[in-house]
């Protein structure tokens, strides 16, 4: 399973209709999608949908085809000039995407980021920020 | 099997000297014991890399021409102390910028000044006959100054307690960010790396105890601030010269919502004199105990929810009432490691000797609250009873209670007195604007609210910064017994 970040922009929803239209699209794929996060946020709904890997580019085009907008996966960036490695960030991390590795250095794995932001703002040194 | 410092300086100097750092001790213990330890390894060196708030530095200018004797004095736009002679100042790490706040303050002046970068100078003066000038705008380096002491009154606790948040909300400490419900742990500290963990009953470090600091050589001067012996959380009071240390390990931080500190690096060599030095610096992780600290309680005395190991901190995760908590560092123990390793080398190579200290620590004092003159004042005595109206009554009831009783908030409840919201006179004229017939549809659901025990400081800061006026008062059944408005606090 992989995770992608979709957005429903501002607008793209009028009616019940559009709605179902996403969710018949979803639907189509015949997959399992595991909604991890539904927030609102400065552009639109922010999802964060887990989908089976080899599923990930029909269900970014069918998306994409409806107006959502799909995000690339891991939205911080870790400036390793400014870490100094602490690990305030780690207990905050639901995914281990920041852990610390066997000598205590931090590593972020793009991969397993939610995006979910939780780590930015628990960084004493500002060396993490959204993308 | 004892040594003398004198034999071990002795070694250093040969080149001789077997020196291993506090986690590689555990090993060398654990394979050939005590006894052959004692006599083969002649130090054991210690590091921690973590925020310590009471750190800070003082500086010298200079004379300008003509002389100034500061008044106000900032760098980088954040202030220094400067309640000494003319151009000394102390530059403290809490000390938040005027124009960035939260984001840069005393700590990040150091980190900088520490990289060589120039720092900019504002003074002013009211002006004497002997320093008449009122103005100076200028720019240094660290080069340019004559003395920068860093000089920080409580560093290298012995051990540091676990935070964890029991509230509903997520909180910021200097304990850093707390997710609600037990949400994650925080913990300080390298363990069987800390200094004070491994001499705990403070025979070789005290007064005079050469060490490593921020990247260079510094020296113990005393008992830190709040040195606490007789539970194991001893401090120490350092000093060093900042124009030998290093940017890496003097860095400034910024905790959300708590303010700017500095991260400072620490090292102290342990001389095995004895067996028992030997036995102590082989402490493990799993031998150095502390509590697990409920931070959701804005209290002095936070409830300790429970002991814990570091072995079990440094693991990722903790149990608490039977539930895996995410568990991690504020201290950065790679650095740890590598300022023992630092000062390991640095005797390996001859540089750097070992002294007894002129004075050892106090183990005997104790650790005093703050006298406080005035009575400490709590919610229950300055309540007043509220007006409760059911959730199933009439707006136009609640509007004349409100006018009756000439108050701004009636708290709305079931018929057992459990809260459900609450109304205000503003939501009553909402009401009338906006064509609202129902309580339901203007009623305030989510409301914050106080106990009786909770302290009225606490209780306006509520107010404060979710910018309301009025808090009810419930017991712990959440049935409301009262209200505590802004105008009580007055």
């Amino acid at each position: 399973m992989t995770v992608i970040n979709v957005t429903l922009p501002f607008g793209l929803i009028k009616k019940v209709d559009d709605y179902s239209k996403i969710i018949n699209v979803i639907l189509e794929q015949q997959i399992s999608v595991n909604i991890l996060k539904f927030s609102t946020g400065r552009s639109g709904i922010n999802l964060l949908l887990d989908i089976p890997e080899d599923k990930i580019n029909s269900i970014t085009e069918a998306l994409k085809k409806n107006k959502v907008i799909v995000n690339k996966k891991g939205r911080v960036i870790v400036d390793i000039e400014k870490c100094i490695d602490c690990g305030a960030c780690v207990s905050l991390c639901p995914t281990d995407a920041l852990h610390l590795d066997e000598k205590g250095l931090l590593e972020y794995s793009l991969e397993r980021c939610l995006g979910c932001g939780l780590c930015i703002d628990a960084c004493p040194r500002g060396a993490i920020e959204e993308t | 099997m004892t040594k003398t410092y004198s034999e071990i300086n002795e070694k250093i100097k040969n080149g001789s000297v077997v020196v291993l750092t506090a986690e590689e001790m555990i090993n060398f213990v654990d394979e050939h014991g005590i006894k052959v330890a004692a006599e083969e390894v002649d130090v054991v060196t210690t590091g921690t890399f973590g925020p310590m708030c009471s750190s800070g530095a003082f500086l010298n200018f200079g004379h300008s021409d003509p002389p100034i004797k500061f008044e106000h004095l900032t760098l980088n736009d954040v202030k220094a102390y400067h309640g000494n002679a003319a151009v000394d100042c102390y530059i403290g790490c809490t000390r938040m910028a005027d124009i960035k706040p939260f984001e840069y303050g005393g700590g990040h002046v150091i980190e900088d000044l520490v990289s060589g970068k120039p720092i900019r100078l504002k003074g002013t003066s009211y002006t004497t006959d002997c320093y008449p000038l009122a103005e100076v705008d200028t720019e240094f380096t660290l080069d340019d100054l004559n003395q920068a002491i860093l000089c920080n009154p409580r560093n290298g606790y012995q051990r540091y307690v676990c935070a964890v948040n029991s509230s509903d909300k997520t909180i910021y400490t200097y304990m850093g960010k707390l997710l609600p419900n037990f949400g994650n742990a925080h913990f300080a500290g390298s363990g069987c790396l800390n200094p004070l963990t491994n001499d705990p009953d403070y025979e070789t470090i005290g007064l005079g105890t050469k060490i490593f600091l921020g990247g260079g050589v510094g020296y113990v001067i005393g008992e830190g601030t709040q040195h606490s012996p007789s539970n194991r959380f001893g401090t120490l009071f350092v000093k060093g010269n900042l124009k030998q240390m290093k940017p890496e390990f003097l860095r400034g931080a910024t905790y959300e919502k708590y303010g700017t500190s500095m991260f400072v690096g620490l090292g102290i060599p342990i001389p095995i004199l004895n067996e028992g030095l030997a036995k102590k610096t082989a402490i493990k992780d799993e031998e150095v105990i502390t509590g697990i600290v409920d931070y959701g309680i804005p209290r002095r005395d936070r409830p300790t929810l429970k002991e814990i190991t570091y072995k079990e901190l440094k693991s990722g995760s903790i149990e608490l009432n039977g539930k895996k908590i995410k568990c991690s560092s504020l201290t950065s123990l790679y650095h740890a490691r590598k300022i023992a390793e630092t000062l390991k080398n640095w005797i390996l190579n001859g540089d750097f000797l070992l002294n007894p200290p002129a004075e050892t620590l106090p183990t005997d004092t104790v650790f005093k609250p703050m006298k406080l003159t005035a009575e400490l004042k709590f919610v229950k005595d300055l309540k007043k009873d509220a007006e409760i109206c059911y959730d199933d009554c009439d707006i136009k009831v609640v509007a004349e209670i409100i006018i009756r009783k000439n108050v701004n908030h009636i708290v709305i409840t079931d018929r057992d007195r459990t809260l459900k919201g609450i109304v205000t006179s503003f939501d009553i004229t909402r009401a009338i604007a906006e064509d609202k017939d129902h309580l339901s549809d203007i009623i305030t659901k989510r409301v914050f609210t106080t106990k009786d025990n909770e302290p009225i400081s606490n209780a306006a800061r509520k107010m404060k910064i979710n910018n309301i006026s009025a808090l009810p008062v419930l017991d712990d059944e959440r049935r409301v017994i009262g209200i505590i408005t802004s105008e009580e606090l007055m």
